[in-house]
């Protein structure tokens, strides 16, 4: 169709709310390009180049020219808002439907059948989601004029964000016909992932790149060990620092500690992780309205959230790229003279980012078994049946699934609830992919870690090239370094603080899918037969008390008078009601003395009767070497027995173990405890197993 | 084995599939076999082919089409490129392949025989080099006695043992032992289905003989369509055209999938020889197609005797359409798109 200039200009006015706009070098051309038809572009430029301008603006002329809507695919649409705003300004009718308005589904679902919709905004989870393709693309995918890939370096292997739901983008796009509009948009893209998009969009695509170097930014990285160091040096910076910025951490565990601690300060400062919920699109607002001095976030806060007035992106672990780090830190200064992105690293991100590395895939015995299960199924299993036939985690099943499904062709389907063989085998290519993705991610760390070595000056040319950009428009950093000293009492608080938290967890309200059948029990658990809401004292070999009990576990087989101190203070502090008047504990074959000798001085120290009530009746394999919920509870089926006469008293009770992963064995001894009549059964364990 | 997607494929998916993902109404626009053909024939005229209209410079083609077809519909049709990728990769997924009359791997014996009766498309699931096999079709009811099973069962075994392949129309009942016979002797078979391949490419009990490149799933149907009378009329054809020699086990008169199969192959195709079974339960509907031109089972008990079926000629021929002539259509052969 024809392309109006006039009509492009008009639009980016409104959009963009200044009357006197002119369009950026390359977004007028990558617009007529799209609305002339004249074949699949992709889009390389740095956040803040105005992408969003290229396809809202397209979309709408498209509309004019009596063409269907458009289609965005983006990782993460929470934090497109803004650009929805901005769209709503040009008369662009944007809707989004992702994860987090279910609610909206039916009305933006509505409204699209009745054409009404300029441009619907998904995730590539929602795409790959087979009642999401079944029930509510199918009605409206064949009037779709033009497709939009955001941050396109997802598809590609090669990219430091590669993301699995975005194979099958990559098959959707192999698969459209070549009159189909498509429009790639990605910030950072070297040569290698280019090539590599390049084979994907088409030997006939055309590219629009623009340069990388970020000259407002002030680089900067600082080695500090220990959280509590860091956290110190974050305290004392964020209370000198000018303006306002983003907080990265690598866990969500992290951005909640961290706001905390920072909170604890006396900072103004939220975490904002992919758990934060609903209130999300109120902390993006909060930032960018300068209410709060930092979010201390996941990178759930990344792709597409826009504060041009960033002043500083410091980063509490080493994230696993230096494509990585330059997105995230690139946030900062778009807008301003001067900003800062500082890299603390620390000793614990090396174990982190090995964790994001190495779970990245199944394993072949992961795989193998969630094979063999199906193979005997005819009919096929849901997730949940798959868990009590194999012992693997929900999550490494799922993550199974997943990655094996986007395969082409996939050696399992989803046909309605259940997942079925297909007349297909799993590749070896699976596994070579997988080899030279876990390969390469190796060595983006190597890059990383060599990233942090550097001295000051240094970093942004080290970027500019890895990326694959021109090193020669690279300018010194307009700002001096931030000190890289900590304050040693602010050093002893941070400490305090780590040891100071106790972790609550809910206890479980049903047993599994077919029940405990030694138990004779199924179904949810009747009220009174419940554990109460229970407290670990740690996370399991975590900064604070982890590393103590760790060591009480497996090297002393003596948890230390210091926990059980740390123990009863949690428990004045928690302060549970009614409270308890006595304490009893979880038994074990394999250590029969560790917790009980824990538990009566625990007892002592609170001043509370101990007595033994529990006995266990079979040895049975550790708990941990059961790797999903099913077969844990399955593990703890009829090993648990009541051995007293009678309970020694009817009141409520503190049940203590010393590690809580499933929640099980907490769940099956409450209720033996709660059917022979105690009260209220409060869990309280050393510590919590470590991330899943 | 399975055929790569081409840009012509494509395009006649646009033109003419339903693309049917989940339960939504397929285009109104769709054209059917004939409307398909007309515009096919002026295409070729034009010295153009479908893929053209996917072309960044399709308007004019759109506009010399006119005469054939309104612009407006064509446009909307293939402007469904987002669907296409929906289901194709939906198929791909479930290694259902898909090819059209205008692929060079479609099998000659469509083409040759049918014509512009062959379906422009092609689904399929397993290894797409059975399909210019030839071998025995074999077409009887869904609901056969046991004696009748039995019997069927053991062509089917003759059919492997015999090194032929089996065709049948994978329904239940005499279609469905056949295979079985066949397959359990280590033979090869093709079954053309009128309905819902993708469930039956999902079927545990395909999947080894499907993986093993023994099986072959074809349908000219959306693998997700469910049955009609007018797809098993267009399957009973294709059943036929893509064996050498076809056996009706039983059949009613004048009614039902069987009998019409049949009729139109001895009264108006005949493309090849057609058997009725001559033991066992003496049937009605058998007796009337031996008086329409059908040829009595041999029973065969070995190879040899076995091949010999196929080399018989019906008693009574037609000049428009023999078999054995494919060579005869081979310059128009690439004409039909």
């Amino acid at each position: 169709m024809t392309y109006s200039s006039e009509k492009s200009l008009e639009l980016l006015k409104l959009g963009s709310g200044f009357p006197g706009a002119r369009f950026r070098d390359g977004q007028e051309e990558a617009i007529r390009h799209i609305v002339e038809g004249r074949g699949r572009l992709l889009v390389v430029q740095k956040t803040g180049w105005g992408k969003s301008f290229v396809y809202f603006i397209a979309a709408r002329l498209l509309r004019e020219g009596g063409n269907g809507p458009a289609l965005l695919i983006s990782p993460l649409l929470s934090l497109m808002r803004n650009q929805i705003t901005a769209a709503r300004r040009m008369g662009v009718r944007a809707a989004t439907i992702n994860s987090d308005n279910p609610d909206e589904w039916s009305d933006v679902e509505e409204k699209f059948g009745k054409n009404e919709i300029d441009i619907l905004l998904i995730s590539p989870e929602r795409l790959a989601n087979e009642r999401f393709r079944t029930q509510v693309l199918a009605r409206i995918a064949g009037q779709i004029s033009l497709l939009v890939v955001d941050e396109a370096h997802c598809i590609s292997d090669w990219g430091h964000d590669f993301r699995p739901h975005y194979r099958l983008l990559e098959r959707i796009i192999r698969s459209l016909p070549p009159n189909l509009r498509l429009l790639a948009t990605t910030a950072t893209a070297n040569n290698r992932v280019l090539a590599d998009l390049a084979t994907v969009l088409g030997p006939r695509l055309e590219v629009s790149r623009g340069d990388l170097n970020r000259s407002s930014l002030s680089l900067q990285t600082v080695s500090l060990p220990s959280q509590a160091e860091r956290l110190a040096w974050l305290a004392e910076q964020l209370g000198t620092l000018q303006g306002h910025g983003i907080i990265y951490t690598l866990t969500v565990r992290d951005a909640e500690q961290v706001a905390g601690w920072l909170k604890s300060r006396g900072l103004v400062v939220e975490a904002y992780t992919g758990q934060t919920g609903p209130g999300r699109e109120e902390l993006e607002e909060a930032l960018l309205h300068n209410r709060v001095k930092a979010l201390v976030a996941t990178t759930a806060l990344g792709m597409g959230y826009d504060k041009p007035d960033l002043a500083f992106v410091i980063h509490y672990q080493s994230p696993g790229s230096v494509v990585a780090y330059y997105q995230q830190a690139g946030r900062a200064g778009r807008a301003l003279d001067a900003a800062y992105g500082v890299l603390l690293s620390g000793e614990e991100e090396t174990n982190i980012t090995d964790w994001f590395i190495t779970s990245a895939f199944p394993s072949r015995r992961e795989v193998a078994a969630v094979l063999e299960a199906l193979e005997k199924e005819p009919d096929g299993l849901s997730v949940p049946e798959i868990m009590a036939r194999v012992n693997v985690s929900k999550g490494r099943i799922e993550k199974t699934m997943a990655l094996l499904s986007l395969e082409s062709p996939a050696p399992m389907a989803k046909q309605g609830h259940k997942w079925q063989l297909t007349a297909a085998k799993l590749s070896e290519g699976f596994w070579e992919r997988a080899e030279r993705l876990t390969a390469l991610r190796r060595t983006e760390q190597e890059q990383m870690q060599a990233y942090v070595r550097l001295p000051f000056g240094e970093h942004m040319g080290f970027l500019v090239r890895a990326l694959d950009g021109d090193p020669s428009s690279v300018t010194p950093p307009p700002l001096a370094p931030l000190p890289t000293s900590v304050d040693e009492a602010l050093v002893r608080e941070a400490v305090a603080y780590l040891c100071r938290d106790g972790l609550p967890f809910e206890p479980r309200k049903k047993w599994p899918d077919g029940g405990m059948p030694r138990y004779g029990v199924k179904g949810f658990i009747p009220q009174g037969q419940l554990a109460q809401p229970g407290r670990a004292l740690s996370i399991l070999g975590d900064a604070g008390w982890g590393g103590a009990v760790g060591r009480g576990r497996s090297l002393d087989l003596h948890f230390s008078d210091e926990l059980v101190g740390a123990c009863a203070k949690m428990i004045g502090e928690w302060n549970p009601q009614t409270f308890p008047t006595w304490v009893t504990c979880i038994p074990s074959l394999r250590h029969p003395d560790l917790v009980p000798d824990f538990a009566r001085r625990l007892a002592d120290l609170l001043g509370l009767p101990f007595h033994v009530v529990l006995t266990k009746t079979d040895h049975r394999p550790e708990q941990k070497s059961m790797a999903n919920s099913t077969q844990q509870a399955r593990n703890i089926d009829g090993s648990l027995a009541f051995c007293a006469q009678r309970l020694p008293r009817r009141g409520p009770l503190f049940l203590v173990d010393d590690l809580v992963d499933s929640r099980w064995t907490f769940t099956a001894a409450a209720w033996l405890l709660r059917s022979h009549g105690s009260g209220e059964v409060w869990p309280v364990a050393l510590a919590q197993a470590g991330r899943d | 084995m399975a055929p790569s997607l081409s840009p012509n494929t494509q395009a006649i998916l646009l033109l003419t599939a339903p693309l049917m993902v989940g339960h939504a109404p397929s285009s109104p626009d769709l054209l059917n076999l004939g409307e398909y053909n007309r515009l096919a024939r002026h295409l070729r005229e034009l010295g153009r082919q479908p893929a053209d209209f996917l072309t960044s410079d399709a308007g004019e083609l759109f506009r010399v089409c006119r005469p054939v077809m309104e612009e407006g519909r064509l446009r909307r049709l293939v402007g469904r490129g987002f669907l296409l990728s929906q289901v194709v990769e939906r198929w791909e997924s479930r290694a259902i392949w898909v090819m059209s009359r205008a692929d060079t791997a479609y099998p000659r014996r469509l083409k040759g025989r049918l014509r512009e009766d062959a379906p422009p498309l092609l689904y399929g699931c397993g290894d797409i080099r059975l399909l210019d096999s030839g071998g025995l079709a074999v077409v009887g009811p869904r609901h056969p006695d046991e004696a009748l099973m039995e019997y069927t069962m053991a062509v089917g075994k003759l059919t492997a043992r015999s090194g032929k392949t089996l065709v049948s129309g994978g329904a239940k009942g005499v279609d469905q032992a056949a295979m079985r016979g066949a397959l359990e002797a280590g033979g090869n078979v093709i079954a053309v289905l009128g309905e819902s391949l993708e469930k039956s490419a999902m079927n545990r009990d395909h999947r080894n003989a499907i993986m093993g490149g023994r099986l072959l799933l074809i349908s000219p149907q959306d693998p997700c369509a469910g049955f009609t009378v007018g797809n098993a009329m267009q399957r009973n054809k294709l059943i036929y055209t893509l064996a050498d020699a076809a056996l009706v086990v039983s059949s009613d008169v004048n009614k039902g999938g069987t009998w019409a199969g049949a009729v139109e192959q001895l009264d108006k195709l005949r493309l090849v020889p057609v058997y009725v079974r001559s033991t066992g339960e003496p049937s009605k509907g058998l007796d009337v197609l031996r008086e329409k031109g059908a040829l009595p089972w041999p029973n065969p008990q070995s190879s040899d005797e076995f091949d010999a079926l196929f080399s018989a000629t019906m008693p009574i021929t037609t000049p428009t359409a023999t078999q054995g002539n494919l060579s005869l259509f081979s310059d128009e052969l690439s004409s039909v798109l």
